[in-house]
C-alpha cells in the first residue's frame, strides 16, 4: 500500500506546470507559541481522487509544500501528534487556456457533511496558494486518576458532620466544666426550655409518646407540638 | 445480594476510555526502530559543524532514515522515506561540515536538517535515482553555505541524466542528458570533474563501462570513453565498487569467478589487474572495496575478500600523479567472517577490522597495528551453538600520535542486532531485526499453562475433590517455601516500590507471555511480553537466498511451544523459552475422533472461492462481474462469547446471531476493468456457503487500505470514500451486528430449537449497521480478546498517518445507537448514546499515547489469565505492545491502588483504637456508677 500511494505521487509529479500549495503554521500564542516545537512526524496529506495522494513532511520553517498538485478536488489533513488541525478542502481547477495558470482554492470542510458544504474560505490563488492553518486544539492523552486528596476528603459533608460531632463529644464536657456556675445554670435552663431537649420538647414527646392515647383520638396538650402531633 | 451483582454488571458495561498517566510508559513498550542499516548509507557525522559531538546517520533497508545517538543508542530523529520494503537503491550523503544530510530514494532527492531531521528541500527527478553525491569542491565562488548535490537518474529504456541541485533550495542548476539508452550506474565527483559511469550492453550481452566526465560548473560534457573490460562483466553484480568523492575515485570489478581484480582510476584509461589469491582451494565468494570518502584524504583503499569460512584483505595505494595502483600490504587471513571499516582523520586513512573476537586498527600507510581490543561478547543473544559474526561496521577513530586513543565502532551483527563497541566492549544494542518482522504470535510458557490448567481443573471438579487437589498442590508447593521465605522481604519491597518481578514461572496473571517473531530474513526470535527489553533468543530457522520470501505463519497450539509453517516447510516446532527445535514427530491424537472433525478446505483465487468438504466440492463463490476478491477474514478460532444475548435496559434480551463459521469476504472492482470503484462486503457462512449479509459501497478509493474484521456476532470494516458533491469525502468505519431477531426475548425461527445445522437450514440474521466518518485511514483492525469474553470489547485500529494504535470502545460504535433522537432511559442504562455520524478519535483512546509508532502493519491480541486484561502486540517497522483492560482492571489491583495509603489507614485506625479505648472504658465505668 505504500507503493501504491507512492505511484500516485510518481504519476502526478511528472505532470508539468501543476499548482503549488504551501501551508504554513503560524504562531498561535496560548495554544502553540512556537510551531518549531511541532514533532518531526507532523505531516500533511492531500487525498484526491482514487490513487492520487500526496504526503509531505514538515519543513524547517514549519511549512508544508506540495510542489505539483494536479487538477482535482482534495481533502487536506494535517496529522500531528500533539495538535488537532481542521480539515480543509482544496480545489485545483484547470486553466481556461494554455497561457493561464491553474486556479487553486481552499475552504474549511466538515467531517460527516456532504462535500459541497464548505466553510470559510482560506484563500485562492493562480498557480500558487499560500495559506495559514492554525491548530484547533491540543491533544490530551492521559486520563487523570481519581486520586486521594486530603483537602477534598475533609471538605466532604459527611466528614464535616463527623468532625463536628466529634468536637461536640470531646469538647462539650470540658466546655461545661470550664463555665462559671451562673452561666451553667442559665445554660441548663435554656436546655430545659428548648423545643428539642427540654421537657415537653420534641425529643421528650417522642420518647414518651402515648400511642394508645393517640389511637384513641386524644388530642395533644401542647400547641407547639412537634413530632407526630397533628391538628385537626 | 442483587446489588453487588448489579454494580458489577454496570462496571463491566462502563468502558475504560483511556490510558492512565501512571501506567503510560510502564505497561506499554515500544522499539523505535530503523531496520537493518545499509553499509553504504551509514556514517558518523557532526550535525552541527561547530560542535564535536557526532551522531550516527543511517538509511536502512526498510527505507527509514534516522540519526542515532552513539552514547546510548537512542533515536534522535527519523523519517520514513517512501518505498518501504522495496529493493530499490537508496542513498544517503552528508557533506563535510554541513548541517544537512541528503537522501535519495526512488525519484526523490531530499535534504534533511542533520540536527532535528526536518525537511530542508525535496526535488523530484525524471527517472529513478541511480546515485546521489555531494559536490565537495565546487566552482570556488559559493563555498559558503550548503554544498550542492549531484543526482544521476535513469529508468529502464529511458534516457539517463545528471542534475546538479542547489544545496540550499534544491533547485536544479543544470541537467545533462546522456545519449543512447545505456544504464546509469553511478556518479562520482573529484575536485574538478563529475564522472558519470554508465553500463553499455554489447551485442554479445556483456557490459562495458562507459565513463562520461562533465564540468561541474556548466554541466557540459568534457570527455567520454569506454573502459575495455573485455568479456569479464556479465552482470553489474561483479562491479565491486565505484569509489566516490575521493582524490582519485576508482572503479573496481572482478570476473564472475572472482579470480582477478581489475582497478581503474576514474579519469585515466589504464586498468591495473591483480590476481586474487585462492587460499587452499576455497573459492572467493565476495569481494568488497573499502575506500575513504573524503576528497582530501590519501587515496588508499582496502579490498576485502571473503570465502565461506574465512576472510582477508589487501591494501592498495593509488599514485595520484600517474594513476598507478600498487598493492601496499595484506592483512592476514582469519577464520570466520569479518568486517572492515574506513575512517579518516585529516588526510590519514585508518582501516578497522572486526572479527568474531577482536577489533584492530591499522593505518592505510603501513601494516603496523595501532590498536587492538579483544571482544569477549557482543552483548546480544543468539541461537544455541550459533557463532555471531559481524556483517558490516562503521568506525570513528581518534588517533593521538601513533596509537588510537578512542574508537567507536557501530556493527551490524549476523543476528540482526546493531551494536556499538567502545574499544572492545559493547555499550548498547538495537534489535533492528525486529523491524523486519513478518509474523508474530503469543505463546504461554509451559509452566504457566500447566498452572492455569490445574486451577481450571480445581474450579470445575466437585468441592471435595477440588479441596483434596488444592491440598495436595499446596503440600507439593511446600518444598518451595524456604526459597520463598528468603526472597520474601525483597518481594515485599518490590511490591511497594512498584518494581515488578521478572520471574517467568511465577506469572499467575498470564502477563509474561512469550511473543515469537519470524523475520523476513528467516530468523525467529522471542520476547517476553512482561519484560520486553530482553530478547530471550534469536536464531536462524530458514536458510533463505537474497530477496526470497518464505511467508511464515506462527501458531502456538499448546503451552511452551510454537509451530511455524512456511514455504520452507510445515510443522516445525520450537521450545519458546530457549528456541530449541523440538523433534518433529507428528503427534497422533489418540482421543480425537476422526469423524467428528470434518475438514472443510478452501481454495481462494482472485476470482473465486471454493470450498470442499471431505474432498467433495461443497460450494463455490464467484464475485459479481468485474469484481475480484480482495480479502477474506474468518472469525478468530479462539473467540469466546460470554453471553448468547444482549441484555437490554428493561431486562429483556436480544439474541445474538452466533455461528463459529462466519467470515467476512470483500470483493472490489478489478482495476483493469475501468474506474467503477465499488467494493462489496459479504458475511458468509463458511460451511454452507450462504451469504448472510451483503453491502456494496460505491465511489471507494480502492488504492487506499480496506481493513476488515469479524468477531463474535459483529463485523467492522473501514475504507476511504472518494468525493462526490452530495456525499462526504474521507474515511469511513462501518460496524454491523447480527441478531437472531430484532424483537427482544424472541429467537425468531430458532425458537425452541436446541440444535440446528447450518448445512440443513441457515436462518438469516437481522443485521444492524452504522457508518461513522473517521478522521483518518485505518490500515488494520483487530479486537481485544479476553479469557472468557465477559469483558467489553475494544476495536483496535492501526492509524498509519498518525503513527498510532487506537482502541475504540465497542459502545462508542454500537450499531444500536439511536438515530435522530436522544436515547431513552432504558437505552441509557445500556450505555447507548445518540448516534453521531462523525467519530473523532479521542486522544485518550490512543493506546500508543505519546509514542510515535511508525510503519505498523499487523496487530495481534491474546487473553491474559485474568479476565480483565488483553495483551496487544503490533509490528511493522516499529514494535509496540501493551496490555489493556477494556472494562478497567476489576480483578487485579492496579497502579491506582495505593499501598501506602492502605497501610496508613490501617495504622491510623490502630492508633485511634488505642486512643479511644480508655475513653470507652471510662464511659462504661461511669455508666455503671450512674445506674447502680
Amino acid at each position: 500500500m505504500p507503493s501504491i500511494s507512492h505511484w500516485g505521487l510518481f504519476l502526478c509529479a511528472s505532470v508539468a506546470s501543476a499548482a503549488r500549495l504551501t501551508v504554513s503554521i503560524p504562531s498561535t500564542p496560548p495554544l502553540l507559541p512556537n510551531p518549531g516545537t511541532l514533532p518531526l512526524s507532523t505531516h500533511a496529506v492531500l487525498v484526491g481522487p482514487p490513487g492520487v495522494r500526496y504526503d509531505v513532511p514538515i519543513r524547517r520553517d514549519s511549512t508544508f509544500v506540495f510542489p505539483d498538485v494536479a487538477d482535482a478536488s482534495y481533502l487536506l489533513t494535517l496529522h500531528s501528534r500533539d495538535y488537532f488541525f481542521p480539515p480543509l478542502r482544496v480545489d485545483v481547477s484547470k486553466a481556461t487556456d494554455a497561457s493561464q495558470q491553474q486556479t487553486i482554492q481552499a475552504w474549511q470542510t466538515f467531517r460527516g457533511n456532504e462535500w459541497d458544504n464548505k466553510g470559510p474560505n482560506y484563500g485562492s490563488g493562480k498557480g500558487e496558494l499560500q495559506l495559514q492553518l492554525q491548530p484547533s486544539g491540543h491533544k490530551d492523552f492521559y486520563q487523570a486518576r481519581g486520586g486521594f486528596n486530603i483537602i477534598g476528603f475533609v471538605k466532604s459533608p459527611m466528614i464535616l458532620m463527623a468532625l463536628v460531632s466529634a468536637v461536640m463529644i470531646f469538647g462539650m464536657p470540658y466546655l461545661m466544666d470550664n463555665m462559671d456556675p451562673e452561666t451553667k445554670a442559665e445554660f441548663n435552663e435554656m436546655q430545659k426550655s428548648s423545643p428539642l431537649t427540654g421537657s415537653g420538647g420534641a425529643a421528650d414527646q417522642l420518647q414518651n409518646f402515648d400511642l394508645a392515647g393517640w389511637m384513641a383520638g386524644k388530642g395533644t396538650n401542647s400547641a407547639s407540638g412537634g413530632g407526630g402531633s397533628k391538628k385537626r | 445480594m442483587l446489588l453487588p451483582l448489579l454494580s458489577a454488571a454496570t462496571l463491566l458495561l462502563t468502558p475504560s476510555l483511556a490510558v492512565f498517566q501512571d501506567e503510560a510508559f510502564h505497561i506499554d513498550y515500544h522499539f523505535a526502530l530503523l531496520g537493518a542499516p545499509k553499509e553504504s548509507t551509514t556514517f558518523f557525522h557532526q550535525p552541527n559543524p561547530a560542535s564535536k559531538a557526532s551522531l550516527i546517520y543511517t538509511l536502512s533497508e526498510e527505507g527509514a532514515l534516522g540519526a542515532v545517538n552513539p552514547r546510548d543508542g537512542s533515536l534522535v530523529w527519523r523519517q520514513l522515506l517512501q518505498g518501504q520494503h522495496q529493493s530499490n537503491a537508496s542513498f544517503l550523503r552528508a557533506g563535510e561540515g554541513q548541517d544537512l544530510v541528503v537522501s535519495g530514494s526512488l525519484n526523490q532527492v531530499a535534504a534533511w536538517s542533520a540536527e532535528d531531521g526536518r525537511l530542508a528541500w525535496r526535488t523530484a527527478t525524471d527517472g529513478v535515482l541511480r546515485d546521489v553525491e555531494i559536490l565537495e569542491l565546487s566552482d570556488g565562488k559559493e563555498m559558503v553555505g550548503a554544498k550542492d548535490a549531484v543526482a544521476l537518474s535513469g529508468s529502464h529504456g529511458a534516457q539517463s541524466s545528471v542534475v546538479r541541485l542547489d544545496g540550499a533550495t534544491g533547485a536544479v542548476k543544470w541537467t545533462y542528458e546522456f545519449d543512447g539508452s545505456d544504464e546509469a550506474y553511478q556518479v562520482s565527483a573529484s575536485s574538478t570533474h563529475i564522472y558519470a559511469i554508465l553500463l553499455h550492453k554489447t551485442l554479445l550481452g556483456y557490459l562495458r563501462i562507459r565513463v562520461v566526465s562533465l564540468d561541474p560548473v556548466t554541466g557540459k560534457k568534457i570527455d567520454e570513453y569506454m573502459l575495455s573490460s573485455e568479456n569479464e562483466l556479465a552482470t553489474a553484480d561483479t562491479i565491486v565498487s565505484v569509489g566516490a568523492n575521493s582524490a582519485s575515485p576508482i572503479i573496481a570489478w572482478t570476473d564472475a569467478a572472482h579470480s582477478t581484480l581489475k582497478v581503474n582510476v576514474v579519469g585515466s584509461k589504464a586498468i591495473s589487474s591483480f590476481t586474487i589469491d585462492q587460499h587452499a582451494g576455497e573459492t572467493v565468494a565476495r569481494v568488497q572495496v573499502h575506500a575513504p570518502y573524503h576528497i582530501n584524504s590519501l587515496s588508499h583503499f582496502l579490498v576485502h575478500y571473503e570465502t565461506a569460512t574465512s576472510h582477508w584483505a589487501d591494501v592498495f595505494h593509488v599514485d595520484v600523479n600517474n594513476g598507478k595502483v600498487t598493492k601496499a600490504y595484506s592483512l592476514p587471513k582469519l577464520a570466520g567472517k569479518g568486517a572492515f571499516s574506513t575512517s579518516t582523520s585529516d588526510a590519514n586513512v585508518y582501516f578497522t577490522r572486526i572479527t568474531r573476537d577482536e577489533l584492530s586498527t591499522v593505518s592505510s600507510a603501513s601494516h603496523g597495528i595501532l590498536g587492538r581490543w579483544p571482544v569477549t561478547s557482543f552483548g546480544v543473544v543468539s541461537g544455541i551453538g550459533e557463532v555471531i559474526e559481524p556483517v558490516h561496521a562503521v568506525s570513528e577513530v581518534s588517533v593521538k600520535g601513533d596509537a588510537v586513543s578512542a574508537i567507536r565502532t557501530v556493527v551490524l551483527l549476523s543476528t540482526g542486532d546493531w551494536i556499538l563497541l567502545r574499544g572492545g566492549t559493547a555499550t548498547w544494542n538495537r534489535p533492528e531485526i525486529l523491524a523486519s518482522t513478518v509474523a508474530a504470535t503469543f505463546a504461554m510458557p509451559a509452566e504457566v499453562e500447566a498452572f492455569a490448567e490445574r486451577l481450571q481443573a480445581e474450579a470445575s471438579s466437585n468441592p471435595v475433590s477440588a479441596y483434596v487437589q488444592r491440598l495436595t498442590r499446596h503440600i507439593a508447593e511446600l518444598k518451595d517455601l524456604p526459597a520463598l521465605l528468603v526472597s520474601f522481604p525483597q518481594r515485599v519491597v518490590n511490591g511497594f516500590l512498584g518494581t515488578s518481578e521478572d520471574d517467568l514461572a511465577s506469572d499467575n496473571f498470564g502477563f509474561h507471555q512469550i511473543i515469537t517473531c519470524a523475520t523476513r530474513n528467516g530468523r525467529m526470535l522471542a520476547l517476553d511480553a512482561g519484560n520486553p527489553n530482553r530478547i530471550l533468543w534469536n536464531r536462524q530457522v530458514a536458510d533463505l537466498k537474497k530477496e526470497q520470501a518464505w511467508n511464515p505463519r506462527l501458531a502456538s497450539s499448546k503451552g511452551g511451544e510454537v509451530t511455524i509453517n512456511s514455504q520452507a516447510g510445515t510443522g516445525f516446532r520450537y521450545n519458546i523459552s530457549n528456541g530449541e527445535q523440538l523433534v518433529s514427530i507428528l503427534p497422533v491424537d489418540v482421543e480425537g475422533d476422526a469423524k467428528a472433525a470434518r475438514e472443510v478446505r478452501f481454495t481462494m483465487t482472485d476470482s473465486a472461492l471454493d470450498a470442499t468438504v471431505d474432498s467433495k466440492p461443497a460450494w463455490h463463490f464467484s464475485p459479481a462481474s468485474g469484481q475480484t476478491i480482495h480479502s477474506l477474514v474468518p472469525r478468530p478460532v479462539n473467540d469466546p462469547v460470554a453471553s448468547i444475548g444482549k441484555v437490554l435496559g428493561d431486562r429483556r434480551v436480544l439474541y445474538k446471531y452466533l455461528d463459529p463459521n462466519l467470515a467476512l469476504l470483500v470483493t472490489k472492482s478489478s482495476l483493469t476493468l475501468g474506474p467503477s470503484n465499488t467494493a462489496t462486503f459479504y458475511v458468509l457462512n463458511t460451511v454452507s456457503g450462504a451469504i448472510l449479509h451483503a453491502s456494496t459501497h460505491n465511489d471507494i478509493d480502492l488504492t487506499s487500505p480496506i481493513a476488515t474484521l469479524i468477531s463474535e456476532n459483529w463485523l467492522a470494516y473501514s475504507f476511504t470514500s472518494a468525493a462526490s458533491a452530495t456525499a462526504p469525502k474521507g474515511q469511513q468505519l462501518v460496524i454491523g451486528e447480527l441478531f437472531e431477531s430484532l424483537v427482544p426475548n424472541d429467537r425468531g425461527p430458532l425458537t425452541g430449537n436446541q440444535n440446528y445445522s447450518s448445512t440443513i437450514s441457515t436462518p438469516e440474521p437481522y443485521t444492524l449497521t452504522h457508518t461513522y466518518q473517521i478522521p483518518e485511514a485505518i490500515s488494520k483492525l483487530a479486537v481485544t480478546r479476553t479469557k472468557q469474553g465477559i469483558t467489553s470489547r475494544q476495536l483496535l485500529a492501526l492509524l498509519p498517518d498518525s503513527g498510532a494504535i487506537v482502541g475504540i470502545p465497542y459502545n462508542a460504535l454500537n450499531p444500536r445507537r439511536p438515530v435522530g433522537r436522544d436515547a431513552t432511559k432504558d437505552e441509557q442504562a445500556e450505555g447507548l448514546l445518540r448516534y453521531n455520524p462523525v467519530l473523532e478519535f479521542d486522544p485518550k483512546w490512543l493506546l500508543s499515547h505519546q509514542r510515535e509508532v511508525l510503519g505498523l502493519e499487523e496487530v495481534v491480541t491474546s487473553p491474559a489469565l485474568i479476565e480483565s486484561t488483553s495483551l496487544v502486540f503490533a509490528w511493522g517497522l516499529d514494535v509496540f505492545g501493551t496490555k489493556i483492560s477494556p472494562s478497567f482492571s476489576f480483578d487485579i489491583l492496579g497502579r491506582d491502588f495505593n499501598k501506602f495509603q492502605m497501610l496508613g489507614t490501617v495504622a491510623a485506625l490502630g492508633v485511634l483504637t488505642f486512643v479511644v479505648a480508655p475513653l470507652v472504658t471510662r464511659k462504661q465505668v461511669d455508666q455503671r456508677w450512674k445506674f447502680l
